[in-house]
């Protein structure tokens, strides 16, 4: 393709909507990101806000983005040209990340999915955790706020750990119940947090093995921002079969935001395309 | 906005078949008629029928209540009298409807039972339920036949004959006390003779899912469809008329080239086609089947909807044999079979309809169902390589049917189907 322009992607998870801004080309770069909490309001209002705050910020109007794409909850976003599948953007935001990546484990506010890719990001196969939300970072967050951590701590303050104690990792009603009992028995909040890494951990990586997954492994999503998360994945990684390289990126976050901005680019160039045929 | 729903001719005689048993149910104190309380799967309508009885059934009872939104309180009333939280919501739903003074589906109260006839088919809660009831109605006689499970996966002489023999010397002796009248197998023969027509039209309308696209959904509009056969219509001149009336209906859909007729509207695109294990969810039945509908899923087959019977394996009713074709029907339900014959089952339908994708519905509180299915997804996952998913409800407990987490893992399956879609397109264009 030839020239340039821009697109916009807008992630609208269960905790976070996400957006980036992207100069498509062969080359595409991001030009800015930004990440907004939904708190209690009316994500397609949030969306509509961080598209306005994205435009100002870079001096741009509406108008001047070739193709605003949306994907997660996306479809309330206003004024998007279309709607890309989560699975299919965090699979391409994922590659655009971290380049040869054979699997990308989104890891969001409400569950886990781990995404086989193929060439050029191609979904191939997935899993994703059971029902119970203590496989989510929805579940990380409320515990954090029980133990009066800021959710920005969690990573760091899991990695000061040295004796984890592991909780249920059946049920999030029961998890808690294992949380307030080892805070009563003055277990330390390292140690706590951590063992909530592990649990969730080895869920993540019983969904790897049932996936079949293939190394090098993303880790994508919210809770990939967790270092302490990542550190337990590749800890509990250690002691099975697998040999996964395990991959993040600083903005994995934006990775279903990334994807939709690419995919929004690569349908705008063949819409064009088609378009210049009828002519 | 919903579109109103179509009244086909067959809708219309399943209501008045439906309404006019529980009105009989409800003036048995006049007619003096005797009342079997029964179970679905392995049930002996033409038995039951043959003695001029009238069935009830309280699973039936327990999703009309579910579909009505009344099962909640009736679940809450029973956990107040003691059952735990995880026995099965139909026996909860259903002693809960009994202490609220057992008023059925259609506003009716259903008189209370003469005989509790316990066809013992693959669910062990089927014991347990029926000694709750012996308890709330003290006195009334209890008919247990036991049908062996199908471990090796073949049904036996021997097994035959033990059913038989069950038969003859425990179910039918009840049923000449409660009922004051004598075993009259003619009788029983020709009402198994409808048995078997009902039977051969209940496979060929099942059978034209094969079609595209699918002119009826297998199990969303297949549990109405299979309503008249379960509940105690079987054996009956009205079913026989039922079905081919709605036969001609489906046959007319298929020569039109219509697709599904839903709470929504007609489906007008066929997008995927699924087979789906394990019963359905009857609080939120009309949201549920929507989530399908919006993404222009149909199911072409389901598990749930051969619970009360296996005709398209083969079997039919014999006029020729009554007891014998009686017992291995019991033996023949979908839960009674072992899971290496349910997988079978289950790829065979996969492979016949042409499916895109399996789709496992666990019931929260129902073992006998979910025993097994994880198992049973991935042995067709790895056979088959088709997209697969799993989600969990239950059957009428509206506590446990989670919208978003549903809606969740849905949106993921479809998600997959649709990159198969795109991936085999390719494949075929660079084969082409």
């Amino acid at each position: 393709m030839t020239g340039q322009f821009y697109t916009m992607g807008v992630d609208v998870g269960g905790s976070y909507v996400k957006a980036v801004l992207v100069n498509y080309s062969d080359n595409p770069k991001i030009i800015d990101k930004h990440a907004e909490k939904i708190r209690k309001r009316n994500p397609a209002d949030v969306a509509g806000e961080l598209v306005n705050y994205i435009l100002q910020n870079n001096g741009l109007q509406y108008e001047d983005i070739a193709y605003l794409a949306s994907t997660g909850e996306g479809e309330l976003v206003r004024r998007k040209k279309g709607h890309f599948y989560s699975m299919t953007t965090h699979s391409k935001g994922g590659e655009f990340l971290c380049p040869g990546v054979k699997t990308v484990v989104d890891m969001g506010a409400l569950y886990v999915r781990a995404i086989k890719i193929g060439e050029r990001a191609r979904v191939l196969d997935y899993k994703m955790t059971g029902q119970c939300a203590s496989g989510s970072g929805q579940f990380i967050e409320n515990i954090s706020r029980y133990l009066g951590l800021a959710i920005e701590e969690v990573g760091s303050v899991s990695l000061e750990a040295d004796h984890p104690e592991v909780p249920s990792g059946i049920c999030a009603v029961l998890a808690e119940t294992d949380v307030i009992n080892m805070v009563s028995r003055g277990i330390t909040t390292p140690n706590i947090i951590k063992g909530i890494h592990l649990s969730i951990g080895g869920r993540i990586i019983k969904l790897m093995s049932a996936l079949k997954a293939e190394s090098p492994v993303m880790l994508a999503g919210g809770l990939a921002i967790n270092k302490g998360m990542v550190q337990a994945i590749r800890e509990l990684l250690k002691d099975t079969k697998y040999e996964f390289e395990i991959v993040t990126h600083p903005d994995a976050i934006y990775s279903g935001a990334i994807g939709a901005a690419l995919w929004g680019g690569f349908r705008h160039v063949k819409l064009s395309k088609e378009q210049a045929v009828l002519v | 906005m919903s579109k109103e729903v179509v009244k086909e001719k067959s809708m219309v005689l399943q209501k008045e078949m439906l309404g006019k048993h529980f009105i009989e149910l409800s003036r048995t104190h006049e007619t003096g008629k005797k009342v079997v309380y029964t179970f679905v799967p392995g049930n002996l309508s033409e038995l039951i029928l043959a003695f001029g009885m009238l069935p009830v059934y309280p699973e039936i009872n327990a999703l009309q209540s579910g579909m009505r939104k009344k099962s909640g309180s009736f679940i809450r009333e029973a956990e107040k009298m003691g059952h735990s939280e995880d026995v099965c919501t139909y026996v909860k739903c259903d002693i809960g409807m009994m202490l609220n003074g057992n008023i059925g589906p259609t506003g009716e109260k259903l008189p209370p039972p003469d005989l509790l006839l316990l066809s013992y088919t693959g669910c062990f809660t089927f014991m347990k339920w029926f000694e709750s009831l012996e308890r709330l109605y003290p006195g009334v006689p209890v008919a247990m036949l036991h049908t062996p499970y199908q471990e090796n996966g073949e049904m036996t002489e021997e097994m035959t004959n033990y059913m038989v023999e069950q038969l003859k010397q425990e179910v039918i002796p009840k049923m000449e006390m409660v009922s004051g009248n004598k075993y009259d197998e003619s009788k029983l023969a020709g009402i198994l003779e409808n048995s078997a027509k009902a039977e051969d039209l209940i496979v060929k309308i099942f059978s034209t899912t094969k079609n595209r696209p699918s002119p009826i959904d297998a199990y969303f509009a297949g549990v109405y469809y299979i309503g008249p056969i379960n509940s105690g219509f079987r054996g009956t001149p009205e079913a026989v008329t039922y079905y081919e009336a709605l036969y001609e209906e489906i046959l007319e859909r298929v020569r039109l080239g219509l697709g599904p007729i839903t709470p929504e509207g007609e489906m007008e695109e066929e997008r995927f086609r699924l087979v789906v294990e394990g019963p359905p969810n009857w609080t939120s039945f009309r949201e549920f089947w929507k989530l399908f509908y919006d993404m222009g899923a149909v199911v072409v087959a389901s598990s749930y909807t051969k619970v009360g019977g296996m005709h398209d394996l083969g079997f039919r009713h014999d006029p020729a044999q009554p007891l014998a074709s009686l017992g291995k029907y019991c033996m023949n339900c979908y839960t009674n079979l072992n899971l290496p014959q349910r997988i079978d089952l289950l790829a065979k339908y996969i492979t016949e309809y042409h499916a895109d994708g399996f789709l496992v519905n666990s019931i929260k509180s129902c073992n006998s169902f979910s025993a097994g299915q994880l198992l049973m997804m991935r042995q067709l996952e790895e056979r088959l390589g088709i997209p697969v998913s799993f989600i969990e409800s239950d059957l009428v407990d509206p506590r446990y049917f989670s919208y978003s987490n549903i809606k969740n893992r849905l949106d993921s399956f479809f998600q997959m189907l649709d990159q198969r879609k795109i991936i085999k397109g390719q494949m075929e264009e660079t084969t082409a």
